[in-house]
């Protein structure tokens, strides 16, 4: 067994069994946190590959980004586990003969041979990968460039369309009429007759 | 050399670990969505791993922009799920049952 | 390095849609609320200049771009000016709705423009890069627009099951174009087309590429057994949206259907005829029959969606010019169509009523003739009564199928369609021969009360001339 062999057997395990924790874990947060060990193993299988920008990307924009967000959103909402979790183990049969299912089909198809291409060249080591990438992705996927721009638009659009409120019973602080205000605004100077003492 | 039907068949197991997960959390929406985002990290390990093996840099494309498109739907898939909680205060798919027929 | 620019001129309606978009985003901003109207009458300007544009470029011929990722052709032409068509259609009816609701915002009417320009990128596409680009750049705007209406749990319930699952579809889809990638090791949908012509022995890895494709096309589609979010979004979502949803992203589903399916797999013909006999007799057993059990109109129409997708479904199999050419015909005439229905429950709606009980249509011959006659000429087309284009394009589809000599497969989509006509007509029924519940009068808008007329008498005038836009369609197939 070669050292790539054992790397990629190393993350495969770690991947695999992480992606099964996601699944099966009781509490949300858990979940998560096994979500970004997921794709932190996964990135590591694809410096295998040389896609070392979409490695660093993944745990940048997944790890860094995505699954950030999704911890907010888990904590934000005050759920009841204990109710998310009834009935688990009813359908966990059906999920697991669905998985085995479809893994032993996939399996056997991609075994059948139809996907034996040689095994391509080591990269030299002036290539780089991330400038391949931005070459023509600014020059042949310009147009699809564009497009991701949009959607990411409407995801900005639609993210702020649909939470964004504004509450009444909020306070706020205006700066500019707290820098402006002066003395008169602040302070009656009262004159008061003496009273009377009885 | 690690063949090719090595990466194929982790992304495989990983597709149907995330299907298995729908199956299993139905009524957890928030591991709904983490299973969606293993799906996609099935395909796009199967896209890099074409991609390496053809000396074709089109896969990588896709994948860039798999992870553009993924980060924005979960974006709209958050929001989507904070205004189900503010409107009914689950998030347990069981509950989702307004509407039949 | 060098770079060549790329042809715009193909991607003109794109560009301008796009720009008027984020116009229509900022001059939102600076508007009050009294002044939405300038937002709506924008956001028509933007599907006023595309279908110029498109138009435009009709006479241009069929022309590749960007590096043959996109294409313009008779069939991209044709789709996307009906698609601007409808959607104008659609923003007219929901403009009173919108405001009596709470949401007449420019943020409605931006995502609905990011919408149209994600079905413009999925009809123009030609590779699998920008296919799913577009339809996610749909998908996503659509999402958002069902829970757009912020306090109704309902609507919120339904996006995000309509969510979930379109995410599921986009997974399998992929998880399809990958394998088709790592096959023909192009992403063009011109060299998967090539690579098969080469490798003509039917690989079965190649079947198990195409089975996901399928399944995740049949997601979008809302065909049974991956129909599960239609009914549920069609009556969640406020009625404006699934208006939105339920007609011009049909035209933009077919038109990916053509462009996966026809022209990159095409040679895999005998292997996916068979996968859309089975989601076709499926749709049409389990859209007519569970038709008939609803009482909520929007919920009918949207069994009624999942049965016409059945018949969609039906000429595209046929695998002949003539049944695309049906295919297509069918699927413009729907849109048209259902754009008709719910903009009549839009019309009797107003501001605390959603009027989406069929009992709600009793007694409207009374109460507004015209209406009731409009509705008449709707629900008939939808069923294929003659007289009514709708009769037309089903017996177009038919004729194709049989064509192809699948007799039982067109004797059973006839059968079909008379279980189906049973609920259409029962709408009639409710309308001319039952007492009214309500005396509220219909409040009356110039702008909907012509565009609406015109839409049912469309039903009429196209049943009598169907071979103007019968031989458009022909020519977009056959160019």
């Amino acid at each position: 067994m070669t050292f790539q062999q054992l790397v990629f057997f190393l993350f495969a395990a770690v991947t695999t069994l992480s992606a099964l924790r996601v699944i099966t874990v009781r509490n949300p947060v858990h979940a998560a946190l096994f979500l970004v060990l997921t794709f932190f193993s996964c990135a590591a299988l694809w410096m295998l590959l040389e896609a070392e920008f979409l490695a660093i990307a993944l745990v940048l924009v997944y790890v860094g980004a995505v699954m950030v967000l999704f911890l907010f959103v888990v904590m934000m909402l005050d759920i009841n586990i204990a109710r998310l979790r009834e009935g688990f183990a009813g359908y966990l049969p059906v999920g697991a003969l669905v998985a085995l299912i479809m893994v032993s089909e996939m399996v056997l198809v991609i075994v059948s041979g139809a996907f034996d291409t040689g095994a391509p060249e080591p990269a030299p080591a002036t290539y780089s990968n991330t400038e391949a990438l931005g070459e023509v992705l600014y020059t042949d996927y310009v147009y699809q460039f564009e497009i991701a721009a949009v959607i990411l638009l409407v995801a900005i659009v639609a993210a702020i369309a649909l939470t964004l409120r504004r509450r009444t019973r909020t306070k706020y602080q205006n700066p500019a009429q707290q820098v402006s205000v002066d003395r008169d605004d602040r302070v009656r100077l009262v004159k008061m007759k003496p009273e009377e003492r009885d | 050399m690690i063949p090719l039907s090595y990466f194929l068949i982790l992304g495989a197991v990983l597709f149907a670990l995330s299907v298995a997960g729908i199956f299993l959390n139905r009524k957890n929406v928030i591991i709904l969505l983490m299973c969606i985002e293993l799906m996609l990290l099935a395909v796009n390990i199967n896209f890099i791993a074409f991609s390496h093996y053809q000396g074709d840099l089109a896969g990588q494309v896709f994948v860039f922009f798999i992870l553009t498109v993924a980060a924005a739907e979960a974006a709209i898939g958050l929001a989507i799920l904070v205004v189900l909680f503010r409107n009914r205060s689950t998030i347990n798919v069981q509950d989702l049952d307004e509407m039949k027929g | 390095m060098s770079f060549a620019m790329p042809d715009l001129i193909p991607v003109m309606p794109e560009i301008a849609v796009l720009a008027m978009a984020c116009v229509v985003l900022l001059a939102d901003l600076f508007l009050k609320d009294e002044q939405r109207n300038v937002s709506y009458y924008l956001a028509q300007l933007t599907l006023l200049i595309g279908l110029l544009l498109t138009l435009n470029l009709a006479n241009e011929g069929s022309r590749l771009s960007f590096g043959d990722s996109v294409i313009n052709d008779q069939m991209a032409t044709l789709l996307k000016s009906f698609i601007f068509i409808v959607t104008a259609i659609g923003f007219v009816y929901s403009r009173r709705y919108l405001k009596e609701r709470g949401i007449f915002k420019g943020e409605y009417y931006v995502l609905g423009l990011f919408g149209v320009l994600g079905m413009m990128v999925m009809v123009s596409s030609y590779s699998f890069l920008t296919l799913y680009l577009g339809l996610e750049l749909l998908s996503l705007s659509q999402y958002a627009l069902v829970a757009f209406n912020r306090d109704s749990s309902r609507a919120s319930e339904a996006a995000m099951k309509y969510f979930v699952l379109g995410a599921i579809a986009s997974g399998m889809l992929l998880y399809g174009m990958s394998i088709l990638y790592g096959m023909s090791g192009s992403l063009d949908i011109i060299e998967v087309s090539n690579y098969l012509i080469r490798e003509l022995d039917n690989d079965v890895a190649l079947i198990f590429g195409l089975s996901f494709v399928i399944v995740g096309l049949a997601f979008k589609l809302g065909a049974v057994p991956f129909h599960m979010w239609l009914p549920d979004v069609y009556q969640g979502a406020p009625t404006s949206v699934t208006l939105y949803v339920g007609t011009a992203p049909k035209i933009a589903a077919f038109a990916i259907v053509m462009r996966l399916l026809v022209e990159g797999l095409g040679h895999l013909h005998g292997d996916w005829q068979g996968m859309l006999i089975i989601l076709a007799v499926l749709s049409l057993t389990v859209g007519n029959f569970i038709a008939i059990a609803q009482t909520n109109i929007k919920r009918m129409l949207a069994y009624s969606t999942i049965s016409h997708v059945g018949f969609l479904l039906l000429g595209i199999l046929a695998g002949t010019s003539q049944g695309y050419a049906a295919s297509m015909f069918y699927a413009i005439v729907y849109a048209l169509t259902a754009a008709g229905a719910f903009g009549m429950i839009l019309l009797l709606a107003n501001k605390d009523f959603e009027a989406e009980e069929l009992d709600d249509f009793k007694g409207l011959g009374e109460r507004h003739p015209w209406f009731a006659f409009l509705m008449l000429l709707l629900m008939f087309s939808m069923a294929g009564v003659p007289l009514t284009v709708g009769f037309y394009a089903k017996l177009s589809v038919l004729s194709a199928v049989v064509r192809v000599e699948l007799y039982w497969l067109a004797i059973y989509a006839v059968l079909m369609s008379v279980v189906g006509a049973y609920y259409y007509l029962r709408v009639i029924k409710l309308m001319y021969f039952d007492k009214p519940l309500t005396n509220q009068p219909i409040s009356q808008q110039w702008d909907m009360n012509l565009v609406l007329s015109i839409n049912g008498l469309l039903m009429l005038v196209l049943f009598f001339l169907p071979g103007g836009l019968m031989s458009l369609c022909i020519k977009a197939i056959n160019f």
